[in-house]
């Protein structure tokens, strides 16, 4: 359908190049920054001119921040690795919970099942700082604090209720009577939920997983407040650049660019996924 | 050994019944049509059977077994749906194939399962398709081969030539019989088209508002139906519907239209004088030389499937239609004279809509009751 | 023709254009619509007839060609723009409206005083059977009552054309039929020009003037329905058009004396004398290989004398009784007004008289005859 004149057309092109710009722009800065040394970056008035230069990559994978004041050893990498394994667990360990929990919640309506949904949603209500405080203290009881188990466990706030509910409205869109005929066909309840239920579901699985893993990389306050130096992800990591000499730009925008590169490529690849149809024409209409 | 059995069926969904009460009984071998219209309870009625749905009272027996507690993959059954209801994730063998993989029969036995049926149902060339890629015939004919793949002793199919074409449904129509014949099945089929019902229903059960309304041969439905709303239900045109207080005198019971009498079945003198509507099926009506018959004004003529549909009105301004084969021929303006043989006239309480049975009170509805 | 309200002509629709895989959805369809008539735009799915009629309504492009309304090119206009108003077969109610909110938004533009707006919808919901339900919101109410307003709101406007696409697919048969009637007088009395979308023969059968038969795209025949029954142009349309489907064979002609053989497979040869048909007709039946018989299954009479034929089927539907029966290598259905009984195996007599016989040409599928004479 093209009504549209030309001009319509043409200014339509615009504003979609100014919101691609608008919201492409700090990355790209980012990524400019990363290649220049902390003098280019700040002389002013900046300039898109600069010979570009890879010592803010070598000195984050090294470990040793070149600094005014000298040189100081950082654990970037070791942050990358923790953040790299944490939220591979957490995600893992969501989806295997919440999947299933998700398929219940869908398929099972029974007394209450309303009430369990919501109460796990609402974990996400309360302020993070608020419930840390309480769990500090518990968890050094238990000897979880500075344990990766005890930051996949507290990672489950974050990632449980986004995969459950998201989940759970892909389950519900499966049509029921795709299930009950496979029941039919003489197969029992798991093999129907192995082979029907979660092929059909998986680009609803593999987007909630994405997000899911997004949003735990993104954390800051657990890991601040549960995890010592050596159990750091690079969110708290990043807080190392901040030296009593000034802030390396340069090197800060390396980090920043080596951390988003994981997520970025996971989204790239998951996107085959998100993209396929659900219903894939079984049912009519 | 595959003899279906409903007993006082109870289904509800929060506090409204669906299902109040069933009882059925469909002899082996034997295909039972359900019928009735949308929102009856039909489609929960197979569920409860199939085991998809848990009933809320009553008892399903399958072969004289009480398979209540039964799941529903352990029940022997094979479905057709409405909505076809492919695994979409899977070509069309492995979708008719998935009876056979669940009982553990190796590849080459599954493999001349699948052949033998796709064959029967000329879907074997498109064996290697995903339902996305099938035509809706194809899709149906896939989704029919599901559930007969396994040689099941008891098929429910819902609908299954709903969303088909025309053309397609009619073929299907006539192949269904010696298919399901030849499968030595009890059959139970959803339907709401009363042309599917009649052809190919050894017995139909007549579902509205969660009960059996009428339970009977395709003959005594259509000849003989329980009330006047089963009578609207089968037959196109409709039956005509008139308003009538039976009268009787020494040549026997009658009811007056334009001042003539519609002699009615002597069996019916305890009506006399009750408030009535009188059923006059359109093809049952034929135009007249004689005088004796029912004086009627033309006024409409409509070519229908072969048939010509007349709209006549009595003195009174009363409305009939009138149906008689296109190339039979027939007064098409101006006056004339319609009459019917007294055995094709059904008689109903006005009050309640039930059937009068000329040979008791209402015999039918009290079976149904 | 003065009065011709809608003109397509040469409408081309080409879906994917620029893409590896265009699909031509309507391939040069010309059609005239006269001020007054109901016109059906007949087929199964993936015909174009859907295709067609939103472009009418400006929801599609035409890829080229242009449409005209009352001798204006309207095809470039914005759909608000063409004063032609429309029934979705999917329901596009508003939801946060009521039913009876829905219809008079249609009327907006009207300028009507509140009461006459609420005595044209309390008219329109009689008509269609909604009264009950005008003051429900479109979430609460079954998909057929929400296809009843949705009609409704098309039909109240006073616009040009009215495009009704599947304006009855979710209702139950016996509504069906009653409000067919009702539509089919309302628009007549009001005079009102309409395209109806619909797969259903026997809707278009009842609502339409005229029926445009549509398949892959290509206007197979417009046509009244009496025309299209009698005289289809080929063998599309024939097979297409008639409950149940005609019956066709493959068949060869030769001439016996003073009789006219067609040959059909398994061996079976109808006979008639060969002043049945027009002298054209036989040099053009002798002249080509193959061609194709249609005869209606109405017309297919069983008779003790008859070419055998065993049966497999007979259902009685009440009015009328289906028989089918194997002959000549494929089904042939009989249909009788009367309750016959011809159980499965038993062998029947067959015979179709010549001013019965359509005939079409084998590779084309273009009608050469209907009865005796060439078409």
């Amino acid at each position: 359908m093209d009504h549209r004149s030309a001009l319509e057309r043409i200014l339509r092109a615009i504003a979609l190049t100014a919101i691609v710009v608008f919201f492409m722009f700090p990355i790209f800065w980012i990524v400019l920054m990363s290649l220049q040394t902390n003098e280019t970056i700040l002389r002013s008035p900046p300039s898109m001119s600069f010979v570009p230069t890879l010592k803010n990559y070598a000195a984050i994978i090294s470990g040793e921040l070149d600094s005014n004041a000298g040189t100081m050893s950082i654990h970037f990498m070791n942050n990358l690795l923790n953040s790299i394994l944490l939220s591979v667990f957490s995600v893992a360990l969501a989806l295997l919970l919440g999947v299933p929990a998700a398929y219940a919640f869908a398929r099972h309506k029974f007394r209450g099942s309303e009430d369990i949904a919501f109460t796990l949603l609402s974990f996400r209500f309360a302020p993070p700082l608020l419930v840390l405080l309480p769990l500090t203290l518990y968890f050094q009881a238990l000897g979880l604090a500075n344990t990766y188990l005890g930051l996949v466990w507290v990672y489950q706030l974050i990632c449980l209720p986004l995969i459950l509910w998201i989940v759970r409205g892909y389950f519900e869109d499966i049509s029921p009577d795709i299930e009950h005929a496979y029941r039919i066909a003489g197969h029992g309840w798991f093999a129907t939920f192995r082979k029907i239920a979660l092929p059909l579901a998986g680009p609803g699985i593999a987007a909630a997983g994405l997000l899911a893993f997004i949003f735990a990389w993104n954390n800051f306050v657990f890991a601040l407040v549960l995890a010592s130096a050596d159990k750091q992800p690079v969110t708290v990591g990043a807080l190392a650049f901040v030296t009593a000499s000034g802030i390396q730009y340069g090197q800060i925008a390396a980090a920043i660019v080596m951390s988003i590169a994981p997520t970025l490529l996971l989204a790239l690849w998951a996107q085959r996924y998100l993209v396929e149809g659900l219903s894939l024409g079984a049912v009519k209409g | 050994m595959s003899r279906i059995e409903l007993k006082k069926l109870v289904k509800r969904f929060k506090d409204t019944a669906v299902l109040s009460g069933i009882d059925l009984d469909v002899p082996e071998g034997s295909t039972l049509v359900l019928f009735g219209p949308s929102g009856a309870g039909k489609t929960v009625l197979l569920r409860c059977i199939a085991g998809a749905v848990e009933q809320d009272g009553g008892e399903v027996l399958i072969g004289g077994e009480d398979v209540t507690d039964v799941l529903p993959e352990h029940r022997g059954i094979g479905m057709a749906f409405q909505n076809f209801a492919l695994f979409p994730h899977m070509d069309a063998f492995d979708n008719i194939a998935s009876p056979l993989t669940a009982c553990g029969r190796t590849a080459d036995q599954i493999r001349a399962g699948v052949d033998t049926v796709a064959k029967l149902l000329k879907i074997d060339h498109v064996l290697s398709h995903t339902p996305k890629a099938l035509s809706n015939g194809q899709k149906q004919r896939t989704a029919l081969a599901r559930a007969l793949v396994s040689r099941p002793k008891v098929l429910l199919l819902d609908d299954p030539l709903r969303n088909v074409d025309a053309k397609l449904r009619f073929e299907m129509r006539l192949e269904l019989p010696r298919l399901l014949a030849d499968q030595g099945a009890t059959v139970i089929y959803v339907t709401q088209d009363y042309r599917e019902a009649m052809a190919l229903g050894d017995r139909i059960a007549v579902l509205d508002g969660g009960r059996i309304i009428q339970n009977g041969t395709p003959e005594e439905i259509y000849r003989r139906p329980a009330t006047i709303n089963i009578a609207k239900l089968f037959g196109d045109p409709t039956i005509n519907l008139l308003d009538v207080v039976p009268q009787s005198d020494a040549s026997g019971v009658y009811a007056s239209l334009s001042d003539r009498r519609i002699q009615l079945d002597p069996g019916l003198s305890g009506t006399v004088g009750r408030e009535c509507v009188l059923g006059l099926r359109p093809e049952a009506l034929s135009f007249t030389d004689a005088d004796e018959g029912v004086p009627v004004t033309i006024e409409a003529e409509t070519p229908f499937n072969e048939k010509t549909v007349t709209l006549v009105t009595t003195l009174r301004k009363r409305e009939i239609l009138v149906s008689r084969p296109a190339e039979m021929p027939a007064p098409t303006s101006g006056m004339a004279h319609i009459t019917i043989d007294p055995s094709d006239a059904v008689l109903f309480d006005r009050q309640t809509g039930v059937r009068l049975d000329p040979n008791g009170t209402s015999h039918a509805a009290e079976k149904a009751a | 023709m003065s009065d011709v309200l809608l003109d397509l002509q040469q409408i081309d629709k080409i879906y994917n254009e620029t893409s590896h895989h265009p699909v031509r959805a309507v391939k040069d369809l010309n059609l005239s619509v006269t001020q007054g008539e109901i016109v059906a735009l007949l087929g199964s799915s993936g015909c174009g007839k859907t295709s067609t009629l939103r472009m009418i309504a400006g929801f599609e492009a035409v890829s080229s060609g242009e449409i005209l309304i009352k001798g204006r090119p309207i095809h470039k206009l914005a759909p608000a723009r063409r004063n032609v108003a429309m029934a979705f077969e999917g329901y596009s109610l508003y939801p946060p409206l009521t039913v009876e909110e829905n219809i008079a938004f249609a009327l907006k533009s009207e300028r009507l005083s509140k009461d006459e707006i609420r005595k044209k919808v309390a008219e329109i919901a009689h008509l269609l059977e909604i009264e009950d339900i005008l003051d429900r919101y479109p979430g609460s109410i079954s998909g057929g009552q929400q296809q009843r307003a949705s009609l409704a709101r098309a039909l109240i406007r006073n616009a040009d054309l009215h495009l009704l696409d599947e304006p009855m697919g979710q209702l139950e048969p016996q509504l069906r039929a009653l409000l067919r009637g009702r539509l089919k007088h309302f628009i007549k009395e009001r005079g009102l020009t309409a395209i109806l979308v619909t797969h259903d023969q026997t809707e278009a059968n009842a609502l339409a003037d005229r029926i445009a038969v549509m398949e892959g795209g290509v206007l197979q025949q417009f046509d009244s329905p009496l025309h299209l029954k009698d005289r289809p142009a080929n063998l599309f349309t024939g097979t297409f058009i008639g409950e149940p489907p005609m019956n066709v064979f493959p068949a060869q002609a030769e001439t016996d004396g003073d009789d006219l053989k067609l040959n059909l497979a398994d061996g079976v040869c109808l006979t008639y004398p060969a002043s049945a048909f027009s002298d054209d007709l036989k040099a053009r039946l002798l002249a080509s290989d193959a061609f194709v018989i249609g005869v209606r299954p109405h017309a297919v009479k069983i008779t003790a004398g008859g070419h055998p034929a065993r049966v497999y089927a007979n259902q009685w539907l009440g009015d009328q009784t289906h028989i089918a029966a194997r002959f000549a290598g494929q089904t042939i259905v009989s249909v009788r007004h009367d309750r016959a009984h011809h159980a499965p195996g038993e062998t029947i007599g067959i015979d179709v008289a010549a001013h019965d016989l359509h005939i079409f040409a084998a590779d084309s599928g273009r009608a050469f005859s209907h009865g005796g004479a060439l078409a």
